[in-house]
């Protein structure tokens, strides 16, 4: 018999909801065939098996969240009988206690079939006293995963619970009192999937960066007309021509110009790392909720290729099938509020960012030109920086370079590479 | 239970009474468990009659008598007279004594003990016969395996109890012999080789390889084999037992070294003391889903539940190293996880005691292997002769040798010196506790003691050690 483990995703992904099975007990299945849905933070991923065989147990109902590593289901292998599960059986009281792992029971099992579990002889390197290392299997949580917040990366009892509530637990707060006439008014919705995560990613982003905002706008009329102009050619192409593709490129041309903007903090070592290649997250409003595809090496692409690389990527989002490696890797971030609305907004950081530009709607504005009044096209722009890793001098300067190529994009097109 | 063919059941049935069975069944039996342990012999394994006690309490004998010829410079003169049969006769009081504790401890807990033989007959079924013949078929919803090992022989050299001994029979003498020959210098050698040379044997070891206990530091090997020497023992390196004789009554082995040169040596008896060989065999493995591994032993998990889902192995049965501390953990671990507690065999790490002149102990990673594992490592090193405690005591050979990773962390321990194997628990804790050096340089140390070296061993590595 094998098991079907829920394996790492990566991207520290550690749990997962379990949206569907796609096989059911008694199925003979192949390998690599999909037994379930599951809905991580990122995406909705399938599960594949690596063995063939017929399904005897699965474990979990749908709706289940799962913790990565437990086992999804149990095959038997062809020549081997199916093994029957059975519930542990609850004995009276006064004589024993009741095992919480149920047991299988063997019908019969041909000598070839083995299923070896690890050997296991491997020093623990895990930096934690025994009693955390057990509270830790009490609580089903995989130590070795754990970065340890006590002196010299120690693993603590309270990083052990802090990692299963996932979400730094408010539990301080205690929920308002409700009057139990509102209360039928009112509905309550889990918090788990994209949303948990958001929140996750946002509390630590605000409360470990100290966030300034920076706010310009771009005099983009002829951008306008540019995009007017070959907006057609582009959908002979089938490519839909946005503003956010000639933003893309304007900000990856700021960005090699003023390289503290394209970096991450690494707090260990204390260093600033720059990075010298530009992926660029782009956040996507889906209905599970805000999604970061990230378009790899924009430096190299074209505006044309960036729009088509967009809207890919985003509609992959929307339909959660984007894979995982399209959401990792990002080294900037552009959130494009003004498709909605909006005038200005003050953007959360998207780690290991240091730096989101916000975009807002184009608007008709009047604008003094050379003492006459012009009716311009305006696009608000607003710039939230890590305070630890750049100043507002550089913020502004790179706010700069990015209107000035907003602002006559033929110098966008010169700078296609 | 009823024995006949009507057919028992028990909760968890532990198959071997030493130090890894009966700890298993009594806390199996304290967690609510209906337990049976059936045990061949008497209830201690090799631990309590062939191994651990037996042989330190021959040692402490041998170390009295040694001390008490030897009190070095410190004003004191004596002779000594000793019985080696009256030696004997209270290591079996002490032996007697355990004996009966555990069977004591087996009584209080309700596990019930059945003298007999175990063989399983599938997953969840094993026969037991009992000595006179009899047997019957248990049900059990779990099984512990804790069979134990035995001395491993070698190639012509048989043991016949009489001139070719193991360790057991070495430990059973109720002479101590004028001339041994033993072959492998690894603990139980080093031991016995020792014991017998300071109760007056002329000793000649026989080894394999290059140097003594080739997995510990060479340092602390250094400080070991210079007293050896000064105890008259000899050792022959590279060399190998080719053949064996007995020669009027006496024991011949030719050995072999590297170049080929042969000589003979001559013995009262040949010890054989080159490791030790998993219990395995007649006990129905062969009709469960339990695995061995490539030398005979049960692969486990951390959990200590092997291939098979109902049955578990802990002690020497379960691999090495064959330490009876390994197994007393492993014995409780495989009880908890039965009765659905959160156990696991998860140690940082696992001490060593070889009690040798002086003692060695050591836990962690040495220098060699932390370097090996890829550890950007720091060590410091604390000799006794520059401790307080050790001068007052006059034992002041060895050091204690903290390795750590530049951080702080410590990885592992090493001491050779007196009382060593008492000292290394305070370094298993400390490792236990994911302790850095600082932790164990600032826990306070009564003076003046032997354990005081450790902290100093700790803060040398900190770079500020204050009495050397």
């Amino acid at each position: 018999m094998v098991d079907i483990k829920f394996p790492d995703v990566g991207e520290g992904i550690t749990e997962g909801t379990l949206v569907k099975w796609l096989v059911k007990i008694g199925d003979a299945i192949k390998v690599d065939q999909a037994v379930a849905e599951i809905e991580t933070d990122k995406a909705i991923v399938e599960i594949p098996t690596s063995k063939a065989g017929k399904v005897s147990k699965l474990f979990g109902k749908e709706g289940d969240i799962l913790k990565v590593g437990s086992i999804l289901a149990s095959l038997s292998l062809p020549g081997e009988e199916i093994l029957v599960p059975v519930e542990p059986e609850i004995k009276s009281q006064e004589i024993k206690r009741v095992e919480t792992t149920p047991e299988i029971k063997h019908v019969e099992v041909s000598p070839e079939s083995k299923a070896p579990e690890k050997p296991l002889e491997v020093p623990v390197r895990v930096l934690a006293t025994p009693s955390t290392r057990r509270l830790a299997r009490e609580l089903g949580v995989d130590i070795s995963k754990i970065a340890g917040s006590g002196p010299g990366g120690r693993v603590t009892d309270e990083d052990i619970k802090r990692f299963q509530e996932a979400p730094p637990k408010p539990s301080e707060v205690t929920p308002p009192e409700v009057a139990p006439e509102t209360k039928a008014l009112e509905e309550r919705i889990p918090i788990k999937g994209i949303r948990k995560t958001i929140g996750e990613r946002m509390v630590k982003s605000l409360f470990t960066a100290p966030h300034v905002v920076s706010m310009d706008e771009a005099d983009v009329t002829e951008l306008v007309s540019l995009r007017e102009k070959e907006k057609k050619t582009a959908e002979e192409k089938g490519v839909k021509l946005t503003y956010l593709a000639f933003i893309v490129k304007a900000a990856t041309v700021a960005l090699k110009q003023h390289p503290y903007l394209n970096a991450s903090l690494d707090p260990q070592k204390n260093e600033i790392v720059l990075k010298h290649y530009y992926n660029i997250g782009i956040a996507v409003d889906t209905p599970e909720g805000l999604m970061v595809p990230v378009i790899k090496n924009t430096d190299q692409k074209s505006i044309m290729e960036l729009a088509k690389e967009t809207e890919k990527l985003s509609e992959e989002a929307r339909t959660r099938k984007i894979k995982l490696s399209d959401l990792k890797g990002n080294t900037f971030t552009i959130t494009n509020i003004g498709s909605i609305g909006g005038l200005f907004s003050t953007p959360i950081i998207n780690p290991p960012d240091v730096a989101i530009l916000g975009v807002h709607r184009i608007r008709d504005m009047p604008v003094v030109i050379n003492g006459e009044v012009k009716i311009r096209k305006i696009l608000p722009l607003a710039l939230s920086f890590d305070h630890r890793v750049l100043d507002g001098a550089q913020a502004a300067r790179f706010m700069n370079t990015l209107i000035e190529h907003l602002k006559d994009p033929d110098l966008l097109l010169l700078d296609v590479t | 239970m009823v024995m006949g063919d009507i057919e028992t059941g028990c909760d968890v049935l532990v198959i071997g009474g030493g130090p890894g069975g009966y700890t298993a069944a009594i806390r199996a039996s304290q967690l609510g468990k209906d337990v049976i342990l059936v045990e061949k012999y008497d209830l201690g394994g090799v631990c309590v009659f062939r191994g651990c006690i037996p042989s330190k309490i021959l040692i402490h004998a041998a170390n009295v008598i040694y001390d008490l010829t030897n009190p070095g410079n410190i004003g004191i003169k004596s002779s000594v007279e000793f019985d080696y049969k009256k030696i004997q006769l209270n290591r079996f009081g002490i032996i007697k004594k355990l004996r009966d504790g555990i069977t004591t401890l087996c009584k209080k807990y309700g596990v019930q003990v059945i003298k007999g033989e175990a063989s399983f007959e599938s997953s969840d079924k094993a026969r037991i016969t009992l000595p006179d013949g009899t047997n019957s078929t248990f049900k059990f919803e779990n099984a512990i395996i804790a069979t134990g090992s035995y001395p491993q022989e070698i190639p012509g050299f048989a043991f016949d109890g009489k001139l070719i001994l193991n360790s057991n029979d070495a430990l059973g003498l109720m002479k101590v012999p004028d001339d041994l020959v033993i072959i492998g210098a690894g603990y139980i050698g080093i031991e016995l080789g020792t014991m017998f040379a300071k109760l007056g044997s002329k000793v000649k070891i026989v080894e394999s390889s290059s140097r003594l206990l080739t997995r510990f530091d060479p340092e602390l090997i250094e400080v070991v084999s210079q007293k050896m020497k000064k105890l008259g023992l000899e050792i022959y390196y590279n060399s190998r037992p080719m053949v064996f004789r007995a020669e009027k009554n006496k024991a011949v082995v030719t050995i072999s070294d590297d170049k080929g040169n042969k000589s003979e040596l001559t013995g009262d008896k040949v010890l054989v003391a080159v490791g030790v060989s998993p219990n395995n065999k007649d006990i129905g493995l062969e009709n469960t889903r339990v695995e061995l591994d490539g030398r005979g032993f049960i692969k486990v998990d951390e959990k200590r539940r092997t291939t098979d889902p109902k049955i578990y192995a802990v002690g020497d049965i379960a691999g090495p190293p064959c330490l009876a501390s390994k197994a007393l953990r492993e014995g409780k671990v495989a009880a908890e996880v039965i009765a659905g507690l959160p156990g696991a065999f998860d140690n940082r790490a696992m001490p060593l005691n070889v009690y040798s002149d002086p003692e060695i102990a050591t836990v962690g990673l040495d220098e060699e292997s932390a370097r090996k594992e890829g550890f950007e490592i720091r060590t410091g090193k604390f000799p006794f002769r520059a401790s307080g405690g050790a001068m007052t005591m006059d034992k002041t050979d060895g050091f204690v040798k903290v390795v750590a990773k530049t951080n702080g962390e410590i990885l592992g321990i090493q001491i050779v010196g007196a009382n060593a194997s008492m000292l290394i628990s305070e370094a298993s804790h400390s490792i236990e506790m994911a302790a850095f050096l600082e932790d164990l340089a600032g826990t306070i140390h009564p003076h003046p003691t032997l354990p005081e070296a450790l902290a100093e061993a700790a803060e040398a590595a900190l770079g500020k050690v204050i009495h050397i």
